[in-house]
């Protein structure tokens, strides 16, 4: 049983009379890397920031390492690093300073520790310029570079590869599979792209109008499966599937059948619709049911 | 321990930012020209005393200031002149005849009176502006720069956050003062000369009833005037200071914040306008932030209003500032 690094219970934040975050329930492990998926104005930022004590729950709870982060705030936030929306850092500081700056709240990070992950991030060559001569990507490494120096136990990560070019990405997912697994981090991301989680997180929560509306470990998105099947006599295919696999099949057009298949093998349904007599003239892979979901509800979401 | 480190921070962030070097920039500045200008006008005065009265500048200033009574006097008689502008030309000519009387030469300009004057001239506006400058984006710079979201997430609780940057404006406002002092002794000592350590100064004048009451007066040496009003100058300056540190936790904009403060000062100082008639303005801070004219014996006396008034007043003003800036900003939701 791992550790839970991160708790909420049936949170929710009323701002006006609008509820922009209702009911969430969600834990994080150490070494889990968890992706917090929704379209923008969905209510990630608000979730981050009611986890990091920045606004303060309607109601629910929040725990971070069994810490209440109402009533223990500072024992919860000192196991905590993060970047909320933007790395905003002091402008007129260098990096090196902005370092410093944050260093010398946490007695816990030393000097040598700040070089270590400022080599970690890749920004040595530019730590000692002024952060208003940063680009966004450098800016970002900062912001990462602040966050990991206290060796938090939850590392929080808000839209992280905003900026980033595609090398300074893949580096990205290098360090963070190497502090979740070697160092035994638990990460929250938060994104409102899905590839992207899904080649890095163990599990993703898709969050819209303020509700965590699906929560799925990786491994199974992966083997979860849409196919469509062309054929002549879909209702009979529909029958066969729900008989044979307990599959709830749908048409989705005139001579077409959609299914999501799990860990079934499509080509023994093939075989058995075959052996059936049915006729199909083709049949095609949709990609995955989380994908089917999130773009629906992007596609036709309002924004809270 | 680590409040020190808190402090610290906060201190480098002024440095980093320039907020300091432009509030002491500012302040030499105005030393110069104020200094130039003190110099100057006092080369015209001497010059049409010599052409009025036939006397060589002030070197003989008995004879200079019995001119002035004269004119005064003079004034006093004219059937023009209003009660209350009559009370307090009284009080002026009894002060003068009070420096005759203890051989005291009011005239002689040197670099601990030209200190002294320059800061009671400022205390209205020249130095809660400074202070303004110094301390009305602590808060509120953090919250338009977004820095506050890293700040407020570190295993430090808010108000001690909060507290470190109340203690920085303390440190630095009794800095921005000791630097004004130093300027103003330098710069003028270089047309005045640094002389008047030691001259008498009196104080512990009082009016009632528009007369000089002259019992409790003393003499004090220039010095120590000065630092009397400099010890002043600085409570001013912690109370314009409390009062922008709070205006700059409640807004989000450091531009909303200089602001709301200003406008508060302006807008305040000339409701000192009504003080006579009408009581409200007395309790606004910046009806009460001319403190130095309680020991100098230069105010337009309001009946009711005395430094114990004035004093009780502005702290009443610090207390809550402060109680105001924590209660809000432990307590607000950071949406930045």
């Amino acid at each position: 049983m791992m550790a839970q690094i991160l708790e909420l219970k049936e949170v929710s934040k009323r701002l006006g009379n609008k509820d922009v975050v209702r009911d969430v329930n969600l834990s994080v492990s150490s070494s889990e890397i968890f992706g917090f998926l929704g379209p923008n104005g969905a209510g990630k930022t608000t979730t981050i920031r009611m986890i990091v004590g920045l606004i303060k729950p309607t109601s629910g709870q929040i725990n971070i390492c069994g810490y209440s982060i109402k009533k223990d705030f500072k024992k919860a936030m000192s196991n905590v690093g993060c970047i909320i929306e933007s790395p905003d850092m002091y402008k007129y500081f260098t990096g090196m300073e902005n370092l410093q700056h944050f260093a010398a709240m946490d007695k816990r990070i030393t000097k040598e520790r700040i070089d270590e992950v400022v080599e970690m991030v890749g920004l040595s060559h530019r730590i000692n310029d002024k952060v208003s001569t940063y680009s966004l990507g450098m800016r970002q490494r900062l912001g990462i570079a602040q966050a990991i120096m206290g060796r938090p136990k939850l590392l929080i990560l808000d839209e992280p590869t905003n900026g980033l070019d595609p090398a300074g990405i893949a580096e990205f997912r290098h360090l963070i599979r190497r502090l979740a697994y070697e160092e035994g981090m638990g990460v929250f991301i938060s994104s409102h792209i899905l590839s992207e989680l899904q080649l890095i997180c163990d599990t993703v929560a898709i969050v819209s109008k303020g509700r965590v509306v699906k929560s799925v470990k990786v491994k199974e998105i992966v083997e979860d499966m849409i196919v469509e099947w062309f054929l002549d006599k879909p209702e009979r295919a529909i029958e066969i599937l729900k008989e044979r696999w307990n599959i709830d099949g749908e048409q989705s057009r005139k001579n077409s059948v959609k299914a999501c298949i799990g860990t079934v093998r499509v080509e023994d349904i093939n075989r058995t619709f075959f052996n059936e007599g049915l006729v199909i003239s083709y049949c095609e892979s949709h990609g995955n049911s989380l994908e089917e979901l999130f773009l629906k509800l992007t596609e036709g979401d309002e924004i809270v | 321990m680590k409040l020190y480190n808190l402090v610290k921070n906060e201190v480098f962030k002024m440095i980093g930012k320039k907020r300091l070097y432009i509030t002491l920039g500012i302040a030499f500045v105005i030393i110069v020209a104020f200094a130039y200008g003190q110099y100057h006008s006092l080369d015209r005065t001497k010059e049409n005393l010599s052409k009025r009265i036939g006397i060589e500048a002030t070197s003989d200033w008995r004879q200079v200031l019995q001119q002035q009574l004269i004119d005064i006097k003079r004034r006093m008689d004219s059937p023009y002149m209003d009660d209350d502008r009559r009370a307090n030309l009284r009080v002026r000519a009894e002060q003068m005849q009070f420096y005759l009387d203890e051989d005291i030469n009011p005239l002689e300009v040197s670099a601990v009176t030209f200190s002294t004057k320059f800061i009671e001239q400022s205390l209205l506006f020249l130095l809660p502006l400074l202070m303004i400058i110094l301390s009305a984006d602590i808060v509120s710079g953090e919250l338009s720069g977004g820095t506050i979201k890293l700040l407020l997430v570190r295993g430090v609780s808010r108000w001690k956050i909060l507290l470190s940057k109340y203690i920085t404006i303390i440190l630095l406002e009794a800095l921005v003062m000791f630097f004004v002092l130093i300027f103003s002794i330098g710069v003028s000592g270089i047309f005045f000369g640094y002389g008047g350590w030691t001259t008498p100064v009196v104080t512990g004048f009082k009016v009632v009833a528009g007369k000089l009451v002259t019992s409790d007066i003393v003499n004090v040496p220039g010095w120590k005037y000065l630092m009397m009003t400099y010890g002043l100058a600085y409570f001013v300056a912690v109370v314009v200071g409390s009062v922008s540190f709070m205006i700059s936790t409640l807004v989000r904009s450091t531009a909303a914040s200089i602001g709301i403060v200003l406008s508060t000062l302006i807008g305040g100082t000339l409701l000192t306008n009504f003080l006579e008639d009408w009581k409200l303005p007395r309790y606004f801070f910046t009806a009460n932030l001319r403190l130095t004219d309680y020991i100098s014996g230069s105010l337009n006396p309001i009946e009711g209003m005395d430094m114990t008034f004035s004093l009780t007043v502005l702290s009443v003003w610090i207390i809550i500032s402060i109680f105001v800036s924590f209660a809000y900003f432990t307590r607000r939701d950071i949406l930045v």
